[in-house]
């Protein structure tokens, strides 16, 4: 195991304004390595800021340690820890032009003028401000905003970065180049690049491993594909991408193919190496896995469309599977072909393979 | 329903004449007063004579330099110096130390979460409220008590307790308005506490800081109710010297020195105004 920044039973408990307490971090063991793009994803409110304030020094946790090659950081204050971070909010200094923020924490280390005035050149250029130097932020954009402090920190050369949301006040456009460009940055700086986000796409197309957070909880923490094909729980395949999940009991088993039985008598099969004849489990088939014509081998499901969805490249149809749920299937339509047919009340078969599902327990099947 | 009242014609007449007597009740007093010190009748100053300097010189060079009337009333202008310049080092150090204390004040109310915070907060601004009178009698008795001898020194420590309350208050307005992620950023960036402070937090609440003073100054400058109890016998100010002077009968002097009083704290005050509208 690399051994660079260790979270270790993390626990941070919040007063709130009423006299309680939440766990804002339960128990949250992280093992990140040197180098990788970790994404803390998970909805608002799970504590994802809270853990890069841990991590960065600004909270102190009530439980637990972060260790550093090694090294606990518990006594180590925030403006000594190798690490920086791009805030949500940016937190540029409105008193200060752009070349004045990002020279603050060279000025603060009193690097050398000569250096300085180099390296702050350096970081403008790396994050395409060249010549932006002079401006004040209020005179910035969003995105060069972000841009600014992301420079600012990475002119410090710190081990790890830490980005809180920082593309979500960009408009969608911005947020996808950005998206690019951070990627690339941390490949050519080689730090660990921490980043927070409650957005999935954007955590499984940039990541090199993803921690989905719930409740202050880690629910999983993989590599972004097998986030998305193997979820370890109903949370994760909920959160990450659509997925139809169907909860049944194993009534059979014959050699990797399950036959699930949902509450209303259906039957599903289903692979996996887990699970036994009597097991509760849940089946989770992305839209992708049920298409609507098939070979041979593979199983089928009859429903009835309930609705359908155009959403440009292709159309989304819910489909009542007498399983207890809607079934959102993806379906690519060409020009002029037969939409018609998949309107409201159609009745389709859709054709699934029992390898395309994967078996999750159920909490509280 | 009040929206389409105004929007009538004649109710908005109405309003504007609302508007401007309001103002010349605001302003007429002082208008008077100001046209006062350049009437050079020395008896009666509603009935106006012909215009003089006359009161201004006798408030700067003495009585020798107006007319022989008025030389038993005029005081010397040795003692006008004196008070004006006990009133500018009270003035001065009290809104000085106010705004220091009234800042860091502040600026901890901000940062920490304690236990009786809010009572705290209510406490700090509790001297505002409390009125002069009983301030001034609270603070006689308490230098009276503690052994003070009553000199310039009671009255900069007496301004100095109600002062830091309304640094304390124009300074937390401003930090409300703060970004706290901005300190952090800094202590992010590899500062320690004081550099931040000297580099982030205070460039941040300067116009509060600057406007806590300035408002401090104007109050200590024409405090007249608390001074008054804590002052001592070489210790009088400004405006103990002219409620003085009034003891002993409305005299034109008054008004010239009056005018040139409200001048300054004009001064004072557009000074303040101007540094705020550049600092946003
Ligand atoms: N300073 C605080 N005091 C009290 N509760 C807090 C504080 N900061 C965060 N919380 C609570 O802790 C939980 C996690 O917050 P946060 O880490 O900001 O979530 P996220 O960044 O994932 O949206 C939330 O329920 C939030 O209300
Ligand atoms: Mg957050």
């Amino acid at each position: 195991m690399d051994g660079f920044l260790q979270i270790r039973s993390a626990t941070k408990m919040y007063r709130t304004p009423e006299g309680g307490s939440i766990r804002a971090l339960d128990d949250v063991t992280l093992h990140i390595r040197s180098n990788e793009f970790i994404s803390l994803l998970g909805p608002s409110g799970c504590g994802k800021t809270t853990l890069l304030k841990c991590i960065a020094g600004f909270e102190d946790l009530d439980h637990g340690d972060i260790t550093l090659t090694g090294q606990s950081l518990t006594r180590i204050p925030a403006h000594r820890r190798p690490f920086n971070t791009v805030f949500q909010n940016y937190a540029l200094f409105p008193h200060l032009t752009v070349e004045r923020n990002v020279a603050y924490g060279l000025d603060v280390a009193h690097v050398e003028r000569k250096e300085r005035t180099r390296r702050v050149g350096e970081a403008l250029e790396q994050v395409g401000l060249a010549g932006f130097g002079a401006r004040m932020p209020n005179q910035l954009s969003g995105g060069q905003q972000q841009r600014v402090a992301v420079a600012r920190s990475l002119v410090l050369k710190p081990k790890v970065l830490l980005l809180d949301e920082p593309l979500s006040a960009l408009d969608r456009k911005m947020r996808e180049s950005m998206q690019i460009e951070l990627k690339s940055l941390q490949h050519s700086v080689g730090i660990t690049f921490i980043f927070v986000t409650h957005d999935q796409e954007e955590a499984l197309s940039m990541s090199d491993r993803v921690a989905v957070l719930a409740s202050g909880k880690v629910q999983q923490l993989a590599s972004p594909k097998e986030i998305y094909d193997e979820p370890q729980n109903e949370f994760v395949a909920n959160f990450v991408g659509t997925s139809n999940i169907f909860k049944g009991k194993v009534i059979a088993k014959e050699g990797r193919t399950l036959t699930l039985k949902t509450a209303n008598g259906r039957e599903l099969a289903v692979a996996s190496d887990r699970f036994g004849v009597g097991d509760d489990a849940c089946a989770v088939l992305r839209p992708e896995h049920l298409k609507l014509s098939g070979e041979a081998r593979d199983r089928a499901i009859k429903g009835t469309v309930t609705q359908s969805v155009f959403v440009g490249s292709e159309m989304h149809l819910h489909v009542d599977v007498g399983l207890g749920r809607t079934a959102v299937v993806r379906h690519r339509h060409n020009k002029g072909s037969t939409e018609a047919a998949y309107g409201p009340g159609a009745d389709v078969t859709l054709y699934y393979t029992p390898e395309a599902a994967h078996v999750i327990e159920c909490k509280g099947a | 329903m009040f929206e389409r009242i105004m929007s009538s014609k004649g109710w908005w007449r109405l309003f504007q004449a609302y508007g401007l007597v309001f103002l010349i009740f605001l302003y007429l007093p002082l208008a008077l007063i100001f046209v006062y010190s350049f009437n050079a009748n020395p008896i009666n100053m509603a009935v106006w004579t012909e215009f003089t300097f006359d009161w201004y010189k006798t408030i700067f060079f003495g009585a020798g330099t107006a007319g022989s009337f008025d030389a038993a009333f005029t005081e010397s202008p040795d003692r006008i110096f004196e008070v004006v310049r006990n009133s500018a080092i009270v003035a001065l150090s009290a809104s000085t130390i106010s705004t220091v204390i009234g800042t860091a004040t502040a600026i901890a109310i901000r940062r920490y979460d304690f236990v009786g915070k809010k009572v705290y907060q209510a406490l700090l601004v509790l001297p505002m409220i409390v009125p002069d009178i009983v301030l001034g009698i609270a603070l006689l008795i308490f230098f009276v008590g503690a052994g003070f001898e009553l000199s310039l020194l009671t009255v900069i420590i007496g301004h100095t307790t109600f002062l830091s309350s309304y640094v304390f208050v124009v300074v937390s307005a401003r930090l409300a308005g703060m970004d706290m992620s901005l300190e952090r950023a800094s202590a992010d960036l590899g500062a320690g506490p004081l550099t931040t402070f000297r580099r982030v937090t205070l460039p941040q609440i300067m116009p509060g800081v600057v406007g806590g003073f300035l408002l401090a100054f104007i109050i200590s400058l024409d405090d007249v109710v608390i001074t008054y109890f804590i002052a001592g016998v070489g210790s009088q100010t400004l405006p103990l010297f002219i409620l003085a002077m009034m003891r002993r009968g409305l005299r034109p002097q008054i008004n010239a020195l009056a005018i040139l009083l409200l001048s300054f704290t004009f001064t004072v005050a557009a000074i303040g105004l101007y540094l705020r509208s550049r600092k946003s």
